[in-house]
């Protein structure tokens, strides 16, 4: 269950890794993220740890604003690599004993470096909106290897605005052959600056501005953050709302994975399995709208409930059209997923084990397809996940079959949840008399939800105002993609958009933040067009 | 949107259209593609989405426009033969939106291409742009 932060373990900067080494040896293997606050006297950076039970520590560190400076964690846990870049360029903290920081991470490359890091609270928005204003356009950096490449390898670009994806990103492939030596990541063209901006807006506010971090999972993004001022007002919700909230967020999970596997079917050059899935997707699109209105973002829960009803008739018909859709869905599957094209093109592709998916903190599907039960829903329950019976698939393999399979399976599961939910619906109304627009009382929450794409985690601070004092968002993706950039060495060109696409990446949500890969010895070499040759037919 | 129509002049009967994202939530996107799918069909009309804007006639952009994209969009515009249309689609692409004032944001697409055709909703619905698209077509 999300919570609000009672306890927090205070420890000196100097000694973070030895004590984060003891706590991942008690089992706390898993970092969720690492969340940095500006106190004004001082940063507080605080490790969020979690085991595989449930259970979830704060390690808390607080680091001299004049000499923002503390041991990396990535020789211990590889994974926080990207939070602690993250952390480097919104707050100015320099993480020693990392292999390369180079260039910007988060911000555009051309915020002048020395120029004051946007999340501090001296900071304001226009002021950093006024000294980009006056750089000339960005233009980003490509990178590739830094030892001259042996005369067969070629760097093949692929983005940013590449019709292999629907939103901008940037890899470059270092190739021989049609084999991928060594792939590099550049993201971060739909970094909007949302955190500093939903310390300016009011939390009613902001549910709105939160919720559209990504349109695919914008319920999630509401709820998680809702669950974590709820907790911080001890507000609990009436249990018709929990149950609509739960049912409204596996919906969403319904329609994010048959997106998805859309997706796949177009990447493996099977147009009709993608029109197929996302034909019979549109049935839950119109559920969403008649429940909310709104095809996309929903704005369905609200602090203290959700903003409306859903009336029994809609309930039934949510179940039949559900019913409904399973058997397309399942009727879909028998053709599709076991077909010969699907299975060669995905059958031991884009491989990695267990180990590789902990050691860069996976989370979701990504981490279940390698064989570890990691859900939210399971292991802190939140919602009304506690009343319904359901499973969670896993799957040995991890390779992009297993994550096709295992996001088919969730589907199914979903439906059933759903069902079982509306069956057992509470009366009572679940709409709060008027909307919230208090303040909030000092302290400290999170929200931990199991979005379609894995762990979602929000962390809000409060401080007796009307504004959050601190809001930060650890999207599935960021914890994902670092993953995704280190297996796809060896596999051919043809592999590369089937095993991007296989974690379900959405850019949207992780590119609050800009990314750039972490490899040692990577240096700026290309001059970059921004358009590169297009898909091959 | 006589005016627009006419301004394509031949190469109106059949739309191709060229999508660009520059920074929105993935909202609009989904939604764009969803236009594509068996439900609205866009094709239909001979609407086309190309994978190069060297191709198109008309240019989609969805997502406030943040300094990072600012470039490639305007190298995106410039790419597309003339005559060329803009559509802004979705609130954002029309004024920043709920994002205007986070501080990578320029504001709406206007900041940097000429836009003629403005699309508000968060997101608009597909119907939105199968009707518009279908109107710039056929004609009023
Ligand atoms: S208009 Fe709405 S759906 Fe579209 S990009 Fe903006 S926030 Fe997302």
């Amino acid at each position: 269950m999300s919570g609000k932060i009672q306890s927090k373990m205070f420890v000196e900067p100097g000694t973070i890794l030895d004590i984060l080494k003891k706590e991942v040896d008690n089992g706390f293997n898993h970092l969720v993220t690492v969340t940095a606050v500006d106190l004004k006297e001082s940063i507080e950076l605080i490790y969020h740890l979690s085991d595989l039970k449930g259970n979830i520590k704060h390690v808390s560190t607080r680091i001299p604003r004049d000499k923002p400076e503390i041991a990396t964690v990535t020789t211990l846990i590889p994974g926080a690599d990207f939070y602690e870049r993250e952390i480097t360029d919104l707050f100015g903290i320099s993480f020693y004993g990392k292999q390369t920081t180079t260039g910007r991470f988060i911000l555009p490359e051309c915020y002048p470096p020395g120029s004051p890091p946007p999340l501090l609270k001296n900071v304001d928005s226009n002021q950093v909106k006024d000294t980009l204003a006056k750089q000339e356009t960005c233009e980003f950096k490509a990178t590739t290897l830094h030892a001259p490449l042996s005369p067969e390898s070629v760097v093949v670009p692929v983005g940013p605005y590449h019709p292999a994806f629907k939103e901008p990103e940037y890899f470059s492939l270092v190739t021989d052959g049609e084999r991928i030596v060594k792939a590099f990541l550049r993201i971060g063209f739909v970094h909007r600056g949302i955190e500093k901006a939903a310390e300016t807006r009011s939390y009613l506010r902001d549910i709105f501005l939160l919720e559209r971090v990504c349109g695919i999972c914008s319920a999630s993004h509401s709820w998680c953050f809702v669950e974590a001022v709820e907790k911080l007002l001890g507000v609990e919700p009436p249990s018709r709302a929990t149950y609509l909230r739960t049912i409204v967020a596996e919906l969403e999970r319904i329609h994010s994975h048959s997106l998805w596997l859309g997706l796949v079917g177009y990447w493996i050059g099977f147009e009709s399995m993608f029109m197929w899935v996302w034909g019979i997707r549109e049935e839950i699109m119109n559920l969403m709208e008649e429940i909310s209105g709104n095809r996309v973002h929903k704005s369905f829960v609200t602090i203290g409930g959700v903003r409306r009803d859903v009336s029994d008739s809609l309930l039934r018909k949510i179940q039949e059209r559900t019913k409904e859709f399973g058997k397309q869905f399942e009727n879909l599957l028998d053709t599709l997923v076991s077909s010969e094209e699907v299975i060669e093109r995905t059958k031991g592709i884009g491989k990695y084990d267990i180990e590789v998916a902990r050691k860069f903190c996976t989370v979701g599907p990504v981490r279940r397809a390698a064989g570890e039960l990691f859900d939210v829903r399971k292991l802190e329950p939140y919602g009304a996940y506690t009343e319904v019976d359901f499973e969670v698939p896993t799957e040995e393999e991890g390779d992009v079959y297993s994550l096709i399979k295992i996001r088919v399976k969730e589907v199914l599961e979903s439906i059933n949840i759903i069902h079982q939910l509306i069956e057992k619906m509470p009366s009572g109304n679940p709409v709060p008399s008027r909307y919230f627009m208090g303040t909030v009382p000092e302290g400290e929450a999170y929200g931990r939800i199991e979005a379609p794409r894995g762990e979602l985690f929000y962390y809000v601070k409060a401080n007796n105002t009307h504004n959050p004092y601190r809001v930060k968002i650890r999207t599935p993706t960021l914890a994902n993609i670092q993953l995704v950039a280190n297996i796809l060495e060896g596999y051919s060109i043809s592999d590369f958009p089937v095993i991007v696409t296989s974690i379900d990446p959405c850019f949207s949500c992780m590119d609050r933040v800009t990314v750039i890969n972490s490899s040692t010895g990577e240096k700026t070499v290309l001059p970059v067009k921004l358009l590169k040759e297009k898909r091959r037919r | 949107m006589t005016s627009i129509n006419s301004k394509l002049g031949f190469r109106k009967k059949s739309l191709w259209v060229y999508h660009f994202n520059s920074g929105g939530c993935n909202g609009c996107d989904i939604e764009f593609v969803a236009s594509l799918t068996p439900r609205f069909d866009l094709e239909r009309y001979g609407v086309q989405l190309v994978p190069s804007p060297r191709h198109a006639d008309v240019l989609v952009v969805t997502g406030p426009v943040t300094k990072n994209s600012e470039g490639a969009l305007k190298t995106i515009y410039d790419q597309i033969p003339e005559p060329k249309i803009v559509i802004a689609f979705g609130t954002c692409a029309c004024s920043g939106g709920v994002f205007n004032n986070c501080y990578n944001i320029l504001g709406g697409a206007d900041k940097v291409v000429p836009v003629d055709i403005k699309v508000p909703g968060c997101p608009p619905k597909p119907e939105a742009l199968v009707e518009l698209l279908k109107k710039l077509t056929l004609g009023d």
